[in-house]
C-alpha cells in the first residue's frame, strides 16, 4: 500500500476518536513542550552571559546583585535590591587598584522614531562604561556627570538603532526619540563594532545614565550591576576579592552567610557558563527523557487498545490480501502520526511559553532550528519505538482467529 | 486439469491437551466453470475446508493445488498474494468496514496490489464491481445505511474487484431472508456463466444448495456424497416470479 494512502487511513482512524487522540498526544504535547521551552531559556540563558562576556573589556570585574551561585532560597526576595550606587563609589574610593567604575540598571524598551519602531535593551549605565569597554562614539558624544547627576533624558545609541530608527540617513544627534513613550534626545552615536565572537549584535544597544532608568521607568534607588576595570591584569583576582570583602561589610553580612552579590571575573564566568550548560543540559535530558518515556507508554497503551478493538478490521484486511508488513506499517503509522502531531503541538506550546516567560517575566529565551528539529526527531522516535510492539503484535495475527474475535 | 486440487487434506485442532480433528483426508477436484454447493452437518469441517481453499488456513497434512500450484506449504505473504487476487471470499458476516462508504470497501484490496495506483482507475474499476452487483447507486452508501443482502453484495463486489478466477462464500444467505437470498443467488449465478468464475458454496439449507451444478456434502470431517444437481434452480426465474415489493 502506498504511503500516502497508509497515512490517510491513519489520519482517519485517529479522526474517528478524536479525544482519545487528543488525550494520547497530551504526553506528548507536555514533554516536547518542556523541552522546548527549557533549551529555549537554557539558550537565552546562556546567550545573555555570552553577550556580557563579549561586550566586556579587558581587565573587567563583573558585580551582579542577587546570588544564584549559593543558596539562592535561603536569602529571601529583597536579596537582589541590596546593591546600592554608594556601593559603586565606595569600590572606587576605597578598592586600590581598581581604574574605572560605572554602575548598571537594564530596562527592556520599546523604542519610537518618528513611525519608526524598535525593541531594544535600554543599558543604564555611567560614564565611565565606554572606557571600561574601549568603546568610543561615532558622532556626538557620550553622556555626563551632570546627566546622572540629573537622571537627564538623554541617550547614545548603537550603530544597529540608528539604522532602525533613522532609516533615511538622518543624523540622530539632536533628535528626540521616545523609550517607553517618554522623549530622550540623541546625544551620540557608538562606533559600530559588529557582531560578538558568539554571533550577538554589539551595536544594537542604547545607553541612558542609570539614573534616568531607575527614576523614569523603574522607580527604584538599587542598581542591578556594577562594572569594574582593574587598573592591570595581574591584579585582577586580588581586586576582586577586595570588593567582595568591602561589599560584605557594606552590606552588614554576617561570616556565616553568603553574599547578596556575585563578583566575578571574565574567567569566573567563562567557567560558570560551562557549569551552567552543563547542569542545564543534564536536567533537560532528565525531564525530555521522562516526558517521552510517559507519553510513549500512553501511545503504546492506546495503540495496543487500538489493535484489540479492530482485531477484526485487522482479520479482514488480511483475508483480502494485507500482508503483515501493511498491517504493521498501518498500525506504525498511527503512532508515528499521533507523537508527530503531538510533537508538533508541543513545540507550539514551547514557543508560545517561551515568548511569554520573555514578554512577562523578561528571562531571555532563544529557540534554535536545531532544538526543534531534535524535539520532532524524538517525537518520531519515541512513536516509532513504542509503536512498534502493537504493530507487530496486530501484523502477526492469524486472519481466520482475527476474524472470528468477539 | 481442475482449478482446485485436494489430496488427503488434514486439519487438526489443538485446543489444550485435545486434538479436534476437523478435516480427515478430504480429496476433492474442482473443474473451473463449476458451481459446488457444500453442505452437511454443523461441525463437519465445511468452514475449515473453505479457509484452507481460500488461503487463509494452512492444512495439517495433505496436498492442495491450485491452478497447478501446490500451495499448502506457501509462506504468509505468498498466501496473502493469492488471497488478494486468485480468490474471492465472501463471508457469512459481510465483514464490511463500518464508516467506511460502499466504494471504499470495495476498493479495499486494491490498496494492498499496489495496482491500479491511481485513484481515478480504482474508483472506475470499484464503480464497475458495484454495478456487476447492482448497486452502482449505493457506492457512497455506508454499510450502516445498507439492507443485510445489499451489504452482502457490497462483499461480494469486493472479493470480485481483483477479477478473481475463484470465489469462494461460506454462508453467505445465513443471515439474510428468503427473498434477499435469492438476489445473492443471482449474482452468484451470474458470475458463474457470464464469466466463467468458479464458485464454491457453503449452506446449511438444501434449496439453496440447488442453485449449484454439483453438491459435495460432508460429515465428521469427510466427503460422504458427491453429486451432480439434475434440477437446477436459477434465481433470475425465480426473482421474475416473485410479487414486486414496494420501495
Ligand atoms: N479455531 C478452532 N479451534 C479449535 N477447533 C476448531 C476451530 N475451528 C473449528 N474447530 C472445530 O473443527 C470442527 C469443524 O468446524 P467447522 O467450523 O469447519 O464446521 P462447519 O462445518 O463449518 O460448521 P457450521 O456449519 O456450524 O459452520 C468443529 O468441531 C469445530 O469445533
Ligand atoms: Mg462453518
Amino acid at each position: 500500500m502506498s504511503i500516502v494512502m497508509t497515512f490517510r487511513i491513519a489520519l482517519k482512524a485517529l479522526n474517528r476518536n478524536k479525544m482519545r487522540t487528543m488525550l494520547t498526544m497530551l504526553g506528548m504535547i507536555i514533554g516536547v513542550g518542556a523541552v522546548i521551552t527549557m533549551v529555549a531559556l537554557g539558550n537565552g540563558a546562556s546567550q545573555s552571559i555570552e553577550q556580557q562576556i563579549a561586550s566586556a573589556g579587558t581587565n573587567v570585574i563583573m558585580v551582579n546583585a542577587g546570588n544564584f551561585t549559593t543558596g539562592g532560597v535561603r536569602m529571601g526576595a529583597g536579596a537582589s535590591n541590596t546593591l546600592m550606587p554608594e556601593d559603586a563609589e565606595a569600590i572606587r574610593n576605597e578598592v586600590p587598584g581598581v581604574q574605572y567604575v560605572a554602575a548598571g540598571v537594564d530596562q527592556g524598551a520599546q523604542i519610537v522614531a518618528g513611525n519608526q519602531n524598535w525593541f531594544s535593551r535600554v543599558q543604564g549605565t555611567d560614564v565611565e562604561l565606554p572606557l571600561i569597554r574601549a568603546w568610543a562614539t561615532e558622532s556626538g558624544s557620550f553622556f555626563t556627570p551632570a546627566d546622572v547627576a540629573s537622571a537627564a533624558k538623554v541617550c547614545v545609541i548603537g550603530t544597529t538603532v540608528r539604522d532602525m530608527l533613522f532609516p533615511d540617513g538622518t543624523d540622530p544627534v539632536g533628535q528626540v526619540i521616545r523609550i517607553r513613550n517618554q522623549p530622550f534626545k540623541v546625544i551620540g552615536v557608538m562606533a559600530s563594532r559588529g557582531q560578538s565572537a558568539m554571533g550577538q549584535d554589539q551595536d544594537d544597544v542604547v545607553f541612558a545614565p542609570y539614573t534616568t532608568i531607575q527614576k523614569k521607568f523603574r522607580g527604584i534607588t538599587y542598581i542591578q550591576n556594577i562594572t569594574v576595570s582593574a587598573a592591570s591584569a595581574d591584579h585582577i583576582k586580588k581586586v576582586a576579592e577586595d570588593i567582595t570583602a568591602l561589599l560584605r561589610a557594606r552590606h552588614r553580612i554576617q561570616p556565616d552567610e553568603s553574599d547578596d552579590f556575585m563578583v566575578r571575573t571574565l574567567e569566573d564566568i567563562a567557567a560558570m557558563r560551562t557549569e551552567t550548560t552543563r547542569t542545564m543540559t543534564a536536567l533537560l535530558a532528565s525531564i525530555a527523557g521522562v516526558s517521552l518515556l510517559v507519553g510513549g507508554i500512553g501511545i503504546m497503551n492506546i495503540m495496543l487498545v487500538s489493535v484489540t478493538e479492530r482485531t477484526r478490521e485487522i482479520g479482514l484486511r488480511l483475508a483480502i490480501g494485507a500482508r503483515g508488513r501493511d498491517v504493521l506499517t498501518q498500525f506504525l503509522v498511527e503512532a508515528i502520526v499521533i507523537s508527530l502531531l503531538g510533537g508538533f503541538i508541543g513545540i507550539g506550546l514551547g514557543y508560545g511559553v517561551s515568548r511569554g516567560l520573555t514578554r512577562f517575566l523578561e528571562w531571555p529565551t532563544f529557540i534554535t532550528p536545531q532544538a526543534v528539529g531534535v524535539a520532532f526527531g524524538f517525537a518520531a522516535a519515541t512513536g516509532i519505538f513504542f509503536g512498534f510492539y502493537p504493530a507487530r503484535k496486530a501484523s502477526a495475527l492469524d486472519p481466520i482467529e482475527a476474524l472470528r474475535y468477539e | 486439469m481442475p482449478v482446485i486440487s485436494v489430496r488427503d487434506l488434514t486439519r487438526v485442532y489443538q485446543v489444550g491437551d485435545i486434538e479436534v480433528r476437523a478435516l480427515r483426508g478430504v480429496s476433492l477436484d474442482v473443474e473451473a466453470g463449476e458451481f459446488v454447493s457444500v453442505t452437511g452437518p454443523s461441525g463437519s469441517g465445511k468452514s475449515t475446508f473453505m479457509h484452507i481453499l481460500g488461503c487463509l488456513d494452512r492444512p495439517t497434512s495433505g496436498q492442495y493445488f491450485l491452478d497447478g500450484r501446490d500451495v499448502s506449504r506457501l509462506s504468509r505473504n505468498e498466501l496473502a498474494a493469492i488471497r488478494n487476487h486468485q480468490i474471492g471470499f465472501v463471508f457469512q458476516g459481510f465483514n464490511l468496514l463500518s464508516r467506511t462508504s460502499a466504494i471504499e470497501n470495495v476498493e479495499l484490496p486494491l490498496l494492498y496490489n499496489g495496482r491500479p495506483s491511481k485513484t481515478s482507475e480504482r474508483h472506475r474499476r470499484a464503480m464497475e464491481a458495484l454495478r456487476l452487483v447492482g448497486l452502482e447507486d449505493r457506492a457512497h452508501h455506508y454499510p450502516n445505511q445498507l439492507s443485510g443482502g445489499q451489504q452482502q453484495r457490497v462483499a461480494i463486489a469486493r472479493a470480485l474487484i481483483n477479477n478473481p478466477s475463484i470465489l469462494l462464500a461460506d454462508e453467505p444467505t445465513g443471515n439474510l431472508d428468503t427473498r434477499t437470498s435469492i438476489e445473492v443467488m443471482d449474482v452468484f449465478q451470474r458470475l458463474n456463466a457470464e464469466r466463467g468464475i468458479t464458485v464454491l458454496l457453503i449452506t446449511h439449507e438444501r434449496d439453496i444448495a440447488e442453485y449449484g451444478t454439483r453438491m459435495v456434502s460432508f460429515r465428521d470431517g469427510h466427503i460422504v456424497s458427491d453429486e451432480k444437481i439434475t434440477r437446477r434452480r436459477i434465481a433470475a426465474e425465480e426473482m421474475a416470479a416473485l410479487p414486486p415489493v414496494a420501495v
